[in-house]
């Protein structure tokens, strides 16, 4: 497996020396301290305004409850306004605010769901190549190894069209959902936003319980 | 680093939220002090309190000065383009979550139903619990991967040098040498390393004809149906290929 990203480096507090990193660095960075600043605001109600140059000299801003705001805030030196009328103003952008964070929490829990869903996708692919030959990545494979595999993903394609046709025409009776459970059929129906089947488990060890089961090796 | 996830929300616990803000607010100014000594580049941060009406800010007094003047002299269109507040910027994460999360399930889903596929080949799985949808993904991975399996096969033997496919060389090699008597250490020339190999592949796929026919019980040569059954998934089969095919 290639390894994307060096993973965590201690970084020296000096300016970077190769251009392209500096620029990475900086979009990453940047975005990251957006992050912070915007997590800051939402915890502790904290008003803030962040003012970045880009190496090609073009500005960034984040700012809560808006950059002007808070620059005009800290020029003039005036105390926040404190009218009955700002306060409505600033319930109203806090529950919107609030909504946000709610749906952004949602959808980063979800995206953690499947990045653990891959990985043990990726462990049982592993795990199998150790046993089964054919599970190898297919440069791997010696000539007549990919024969033998040939003839029999042919073999299974036939028997899948013949599946299809069945169903098509509803002669192997209902098909089956599954929300979970380990037994039975391994394609649990679960329908979810991106029209996936996020759920789909897959009794690798389960010998036993799938008797019926013919393969091609 | 806490081990604890912190609830994106307002913290209605006052001392939890003072002690959350002295943290975090230092944390925010040491990154924008990287950020702009690893990058080279202007830039300055205000942050106010509840608790305080007095500003914390960084670098210093003057230097914010300095930034905001610097702002000021870019036009209004340029500062708004890349200005964002919570709204704007949460929108922005939310999407490009949204977007990363479908990326992963489209990844996610690829790996199932090459898992499936996988099972299916080891009759470890059953067809008839599959919806059509299932079926439809499974036999366009079986199509893929019948794809990929011609290419590289194509590749291997037209390959004579054996460069594609790993340890197919030594294999040819073994071939070679129970079939001409040639050991593998010998050398011959380039040329003829070619013709030779290309008349072992030859004889190799008749003897691979014959090697599956010793593998398939011959009452199931037809592959009709579900009936097809191989021996279970073993690897090392007995035979005189066993060692040079399936180490």
């Amino acid at each position: 497996m290639v390894r994307k990203s060096r993973g965590r480096q201690k970084v020296e507090m000096v300016k970077m020396s190769k251009e392209s990193n500096l620029q990475v660095t900086f979009s990453k960075r940047r975005s990251g301290l957006f992050k912070k600043a915007s997590e800051l605001s939402t915890l502790c109600g904290a008003e803030i305004a962040i003012i970045v140059f880009s190496p090609g000299n073009k500005v960034f801003s984040f700012g809560h409850p808006g950059v002007e705001a808070v620059i005009d805030r800290y020029i003039t030196r005036n105390p926040p306004q404190n009218s009955g009328t700002m306060h409505l103003i600033e319930a109203h952008r806090n529950a919107t605010v609030r909504e946000l964070n709610m749906q952004l929490t949602q959808v980063v829990s979800q995206s953690e769901i499947e990045k653990k869903r891959g990985e043990e996708l990726s462990q049982m692919r592993k795990a199998g190549q150790s046993q089964c030959w054919w599970e190898a990545p297919i440069e791997e494979l010696t000539l007549p190894q990919m024969e033998q595999l040939k003839v029999s993903l042919e073999g299974l394609k036939k028997n899948v069209t013949k599946q299809a046709q069945k169903l098509l025409i509803g002669n192997s009776g209902p098909p089956q959902f599954f929300a979970s459970s380990s037994s039975g059929g391994f394609f649990p129906y679960d329908r979810k936003a991106g029209g996936f089947n996020p759920n789909m488990v897959l009794p690798q060890y389960d010998y036993n319980n799938l008797g019926y089961g013919r393969g091609f090796f | 680093m806490t081990r604890k996830k912190v609830k994106l929300a307002y913290i209605y616990n006052d001392s939890a939220r003072r002690a959350t803000y002295k943290k975090r607010k230092k944390g925010l100014m040491k990154k924008v002090s990287e950020l702009s000594t690893l990058c080279g580049v202007d830039a300055c941060a205000i942050v106010y309190s509840p608790y305080d009406s007095q500003p914390e800010v960084w670098p210093s007094p003057p230097g914010v000065q300095r930034v905001l003047d610097r702002f000021r002299t870019v036009p209004q269109m340029e500062q708004m383009k890349k200005m964002v507040n919570q709204d704007s910027f949460l929108r922005q994460r939310i999407t490009k979550t949204c977007d990363h999360l479908k990326k992963q399930r489209k990844d996610n889903r690829e790996k199932e139903v090459t898992q499936a596929m996988f099972q299916c080949l080891g009759g470890r799985v059953s067809l008839g619990n599959l919806l059509m949808m299932d079926l439809n993904d499974l036999g366009w991975m079986v199509d893929h991967s019948l794809r990929d399996i011609n290419k590289n096969m194509a590749e291997t033997l037209n390959d004579g040098s054996g460069m594609s496919g790993a340890s197919h060389a030594s294999q040819l090699e073994a071939v070679l040498a129970a079939t001409t008597g040639a050991g593998p250490s010998s050398a011959p020339e380039p040329s003829q390393m070619l013709a030779d190999n290309f008349e072992v592949n030859a004889d190799d796929m008749q003897r691979q004809q014959w090697f599956m026919e010793m593998m398939t019980p011959q009452e199931h040569m037809g592959f009709g149906g579900d009936d097809m059954v191989l021996p279970p998934g073993d690897n090392n089969q007995n035979g005189p290929w066993s060692n040079s095919f399936f180490p």
